[in-house]
């Protein structure tokens, strides 16, 4: 929505001003539309989303800063789950498979 | 026996057992196979213990560089930086393919390096060999001059479910399983830090209370090195050893103290006092060759005090009470009489205290002098003429 009244983002608190785009709900707090959308890692091995709204160190990994690919809980939780991510690594980052 | 640090024993030897940033990796591997006379830098960003001195030592390896390591220390004037350097880059086909890692560039002082920043940014407009810079930030205002001849490749904080996943891989190789709180516990406080991580899980590993709340990362010295000599297994010593995160500086002394202080047997004494000086010259080589990933073996080489059912307590202070009151008081009675003597002498009191004065007291013993002193000094001169035999 178009804000009436300029305010602060409860995410990265910085200002919102009067007709910026922003999202506001009773109770909470404003935030920008970008600063709405839900970040997440991708999982490296199937290529889908890593899940961190449901991962167990959600309140500790900050998604902006991090390195951007992580294991999904799925993939993490199958046999041999490393072999897995470095196969993974291989075949989407083949330059890292050179012998030393 | 000297157990190896995990930290060492799984230190990556290829690109795939170095986890996360796998973009920046690709970006570093690509710039080192392109590279060519004159192309910029890399300065490698990110927090400690993400493996940026490994990614450049892999690089080395891989494409067949002999390795020049050096750190902001080595970068404190133009003349030694030159002096380094200078053969490396003017001779690049005599000397073999060398390439240049400057650790820890954002440890660079301005004011105290004369000349240190310059020199290295003259280097690194015209580059002869490969040069991979490394810091833990860029947001500080000496790093700008440095950027701006360099390409920045920004490694990243692992996550800390990869992290996880990294954890037991390693305990998986180990025959080693730890309570899953602990194995959280432990990711979130390694914040990324892979080294750490892997310190703190061996030292838990290696079998005191791993899974408790009150593990020996909360305990302060003297907590520490009381349990470390009332431990009843090497493996438990050994933990809570590492437990112990100070420097290793005053590791060192604070076992020193402790031990010299302690009732013990001169032969236990003796073999103790050889670990301590052991570990203390190994100390003093790592600050001069600054090799300071060698650090963790100091551990190893403590250990060496531990015996079980040995009467050490932790002591602050390396002489007894008596001893350590007596310095004090006396030695400011001391002061005073010299400051007075050496006025009366026409002297400096250094050069009292260290040519005239022990005279002085051989005269006043022999009696071949008779000195008339004040009061409150009398007490302490005829003191230091007891201790003379």
């Amino acid at each position: 929505m178009s804000m009436k009244f300029p305010g602060t983002c409860i995410v990265c608190k910085k200002k919102i001003e009067i007709n910026e785009v922003g999202l506001w709900a009773k109770g909470i707090g404003v935030k920008h539309q970008a600063c709405a959308e839900v970040v997440e890692l991708k999982c490296l091995v199937c290529g889908g989303l890593a899940g961190c709204p449901q991962c167990e160190f959600s309140s500790d990994c900050d998604l902006t800063k991090v390195s951007q690919r992580c294991i999904c809980k799925k993939c993490n939780n199958a046999k041999d789950a490393f072999i897995s991510y470095q196969e993974a690594v291989v075949q989407k980052f083949p330059i890292l498979n050179i012998k030393i | 026996m000297i157990k190896m640090m995990w930290s060492e024993k799984y230190r990556p030897k290829n690109f795939l057992e170095v986890i996360g940033n796998e973009d920046a990796k690709e970006t570093l591997v690509n710039w080192f196979g392109k590279w060519v006379k004159g192309s910029k830098p890399v300065l490698l960003v990110g927090p400690p213990g993400i493996g940026k001195s490994t990614l450049a030592t892999l690089c080395a390896k891989r494409f067949g560089y002999d390795l020049i390591g050096l750190n902001a220390s080595d970068m404190r004037n133009k003349q030694r930086i030159q002096d380094i350097l200078g053969p490396v880059l003017g001779n690049t086909s005599l000397l073999g393919r060398a390439m240049i890692f400057v650790d820890e560039v954002d440890g660079i002082h301005g004011r105290a390096d004369y000349g240190g920043v310059e020199t290295l940014i003259d280097i690194l407009k015209e580059p002869t060999v490969p040069i991979v810079l490394a810091a833990n930030s860029d947001k500080v205002d000496k790093m700008k001059s440095i950027k701006k001849v360099t390409k920045t490749i920004q490694l990243r904080p692992i996550p800390p479910r990869l992290l996880r996943l990294y954890l037991e891989a390693i305990l998986k190789k180990e025959n080693a399983s730890l309570h899953i709180g602990t194995i959280l516990k432990i990711v979130i406080e390694s914040r990324g830090d892979i080294r750490s991580m892997l310190n703190s899980t061996q030292a838990l590993v290696t079998g005191f209370e791993p899974q408790t709340e009150k593990s020996f990362l909360t305990l302060d010295v003297e907590e520490s090195i009381n349990a470390f000599f009332k431990a009843k297994s090497q493996e438990e010593a050994r933990s809570i050893l590492y437990s112990l995160r100070i420097d290793p500086r005053e590791k060192i002394d604070a076992f020193y103290s402790s031990v010299i202080t302690s009732h013990l047997d001169p032969e236990d004494m003796a073999k103790m006092l050889q670990v301590i000086s052991d570990a203390d010259i190994t100390y003093g080589k790592i600050m001069k060759t600054q090799q300071w990933r060698l650090l963790r073996y100091i551990d190893s080489i403590l250990l060496g005090l531990y015996k079980q059912d040995t009467a050490v307590r932790y002591s602050e202070f390396n002489l007894s009470w008596p001893l350590l009151n007596r310095i004090r008081w006396d030695g400011r009675a001391i002061k005073g009489l010299i400051s007075v003597l050496a006025k009366k002498m026409h002297v400096s009191r250094s050069d009292f205290a260290t040519l005239y004065f022990p005279y002085l007291l051989s005269c006043i013993k022999n009696k071949t002098l008779d000195l008339e002193i004040e009061e409150p000094y009398a007490e302490i001169l005829q003191k230091e003429l007891n201790s003379i035999k």
